[in-house]
């Protein structure tokens, strides 16, 4: 029992080893049995003790001994560094939604730690293009500065330099002494290696790497880099200078994420790209993204950051944190909604009256009485709109069915007097039929005749109408023209009525004077005929005078 | 009898209402949902949280729009704190200095506590004694001091 015990104790370190070092375990010692939990991971039974543990039992003890120091490692870096760091976490932050994220960053930071990074690079003799990096670990791995391309295994070509390149070395070594302490430890150990890689081919290299994969499994780096490192990921591509640049950027990030209370998304992006924006650009682009996607100002910042598309987008992160984004949205729509004040002043108000006129055209029907056609179509805006009445609805809707039943011809006829007396400013050759005056617009006459025989007779009466006044008039300035107008009116027809009087007059004196004339041409006439004395003298006249009793006879 | 006064009858509301009206109409779903959502599982005064919260968000809402924002008249926000979709009292808190995140007009209500003393969510965080999380029993809040 006690033994069991024991055993159990080391289980916390146990699952990463036994797991990767899955695919050659070395043989069970006699009596022991492997076995597979419920839960899925295997376990080891001792029958005749009745030991079972879930390490597993191997005979030589050397190698129990290598792997006591990988658990310690390992416990310390999940209880200590990880679980504190996010139980911090999730306790500084009063949401749920950042524990998650402290999680995900408690994980890289456990991913950091055996990560690596090039120290030294080298030039190897006869290669100019390829370079031995020395990482800090002290592995070592040749990158080929003209492709690109850098592998962990080296080549067979550039093999022979870095063979050079380490005899050289050695040599410098040898020749020196203790003249370099810092450089030395990682020096002397790699002493050891060295000759190995210098007298075997890389085949035995590779050998010698497998046997050392198969005792140890996957383990701390501590231990393995010194000794057998570039072996290790053998046939593995890397491409190191993005390893180098992901290595920096993450150690950047961390840097400055445990002084930041804010979500580490942004500053990962910073650090990479190393573009520093500025607090404006930020802003600005932040503006651009509300600009982009958030119709309405009045809205709240809650429901903007609930619909999530805002959040999706990569400017998002232009801001910090939560609080600054608020601020900025709270000065921005409130800008947005005094822009908004502003434009509507400027426009003009719509009618209530038309949309519902609209409709009135749509759907009323001499058929339906007003309560029916109420409950018919109540759902419909233009019968909630709270700013016409009821009542008004119910006058005008009775109206309109009435006058639905008239002749056609009392309908256009009173349609073209409501053209007629539209004044030229509201309707002239300019208006279309889309953009009627609110004055017509709003009138039953118009509405009375289907849009299939009204519209052609209001765009012919457009067409006869002149181009619109220069300056579009006020009311005040209209009510002058008018009066001005019909002064002239009356000055006009004054002015007929006089012309019409003189002429009147002047017939009448022509008149008079043609008679004057004529009695006196008749006179002269009457003179001539006396002064007249012919052959017959005298006897003429008195024939003449036969007729009327002459009174000199008389007298003689 | 009094005139019935229904959504059909009424008064149109006052100019630039129907801006905020879809915000107002969320609010008011909201609310309908909290009503009607289940208690099971819950304490007996945690089932009165949301609509405490929404309530003040709503009223928050109205004061962000008049005061802070200027975005509707004095005459529709006298006409919303009149039809109920603010809490007038709760606004009024909020224009005095040392009230400005109040949460609930109960947790300031000495009277009904057993020392005379408001709520813990009054409470700024710096003087809590240990840092833990506190929700108020009256209405869930997590802290409202001003200077939070």
């Amino acid at each position: 029992m006690l033994k069991s015990t024991y055993h159990l104790n080391q289980k916390p370190a146990e699952p990463a080893p036994s797991t990767s070092a899955a695919p050659a375990l070395p043989p069970l010692p006699p009596g022991w049995t492997e076995h597979k939990a419920p839960a899925g991971h295997t376990y080891y039974y001792h029958a005749e003790t009745k030991q079972s543990t879930y390490k597993r039992p191997i005979i030589e003890p050397h190698f129990l001994q290598q792997e006591a120091p990988i658990p310690s490692y390992a416990s310390g870096a999940f209880a200590g560094g990880f679980n504190a760091g996010q139980f911090q976490g999730s306790e500084s932050s009063a949401r749920g939604g950042h524990a998650s994220f402290r999680g995900g960053h408690g994980y890289q930071d456990r991913r950091r730690e055996p990560a690596d990074r090039p120290k030294h690079k080298y030039v190897i003799p006869g290669f100019d293009a390829w370079v031995l990096v020395k990482t800090k670990l002290g592995r070592r791995f040749v990158h080929n500065t003209e492709t690109g391309e850098s592998f962990w295994k080296i080549p067979e070509d550039v093999l022979k330099g870095v063979l050079e390149f380490d005899i050289a070395e050695a040599r410098k070594k040898a020749g020196k002494g203790p003249a370099e302490p810092e450089e030395k430890p990682v020096a002397t150990v790699e002493g050891p290696s060295k000759p190995d890689e210098a007298g075997g081919s890389s085949d035995e290299y590779e050998e010698v790497e497998v046997e050392v994969t198969d005792s140890e499994g996957e383990d701390g780096p501590s231990k393995r880099l010194r000794t057998e490192e570039p072996p290790e990921d053998v046939d593995v591509e890397f491409d190191e200078d993005d390893i180098a640049y992901q290595l920096q950027a993450m150690g950047e990030e961390y840097g400055l994420e445990s002084g930041e209370y804010g979500f580490g998304d942004e500053e990962m992006e910073e650090g990479a790209e190393g573009i520093p924006l500025t607090e404006d650009d930020s802003k600005a682009l932040f503006r651009d993204l509300l600009e982009d996607f958030v119709t309405n100002p009045y809205k709240t910042w809650d429901q903007i950051v609930e619909e999530g598309r805002i959040i999706e987008d990569d400017r998002y992160l232009a801001l910090p944190n939560m609080r600054s984004r608020r601020e900025f949205w709270d000065e921005w729509s409130r800008e947005r909604i005094h822009q908004l004040q502003e434009q509507r002043k400027k426009q003009e108000k719509q009618d209530p009256k038309i949309p519902y006129f609209a409709f009135l055209q749509e759907k009323a029907t001499p058929k339906l009485y007003w309560p029916e056609f109420k409950r018919k179509y109540r759902k419909e805006p233009a019968m909630r709109d709270a700013k016409v009445t009821d009542k008004d609805r119910e006058k005008w809707y009775r109206e309109h069915v009435k006058r639905l039943q008239m002749a056609h011809s009392t309908l256009k006829a009173d349609l073209t007097a409501l053209l007629k007396g539209t004044p030229l400013s509201a309707l002239n050759r300019s208006t279309s039929i889309a953009s009627l005056p609110p004055s017509i617009l709003t009138d039953l006459r118009y509405i009375s005749l289907s849009p299939r025989d009204r519209d052609p007779l209001i765009e012919a009466y457009i067409s006869t109408l002149p181009p619109p006044p220069e300056a579009p008039l006020s009311a005040e300035q209209e009510a002058e023209l008018v009066a001005q107008r019909r002064e002239r009116e009356r000055r006009e027809k004054a002015l007929a009525e006089r012309e019409r009087r003189v002429q009147e007059a002047k017939r009448k004196q022509q008149k008079d004077l043609a008679y004057g004339r004529g009695r006196l041409r008749e006179e002269e006439m009457e003179l001539d005929r006396a002064m007249n004395v012919g052959k017959s003298g005298l006897r003429a006249h008195l024939d003449d005078a036969d007729d009327i009793p002459i009174p000199e006879k008389g007298d003689d | 009898m009094p005139p019935i006064r229904t959504a059909r009858n009424r008064k149109p509301p006052p100019d630039g209402f129907e801006d905020i009206e879809d915000t107002l109409l969320e609010f008011q779903n909201k609310m309908k949902d909290a009503e009607n959502a289940t208690h099971e599982g819950k304490k007996r005064y945690e089932t009165v949280w949301p609509i405490f919260q929404i309530t003040h968000q709503r009223s928050r809402y109205i004061y962000d729009m008049y005061y802070e924002k200027e975005a509707i008249s004095k005459k529709l926000y006298d006409w919303l704190l009149k039809n109920g979709y603010a809490d007038a009292n709760l606004i009024a808190k909020w224009k005095k200095q040392g009230y400005e995140k109040l949460c609930c007009l109960r947790c300031i209500q000495t009277k009904e506590t057993n020392f005379n003393s408001t709520c813990i969510c009054r409470v700024p965080r710096d003087q809590m004694k240990d840092e833990q999380t506190i929700e108020c029993v009256s209405c869930g809040c997590r802290g409202c001091s001003s200077s939070d």
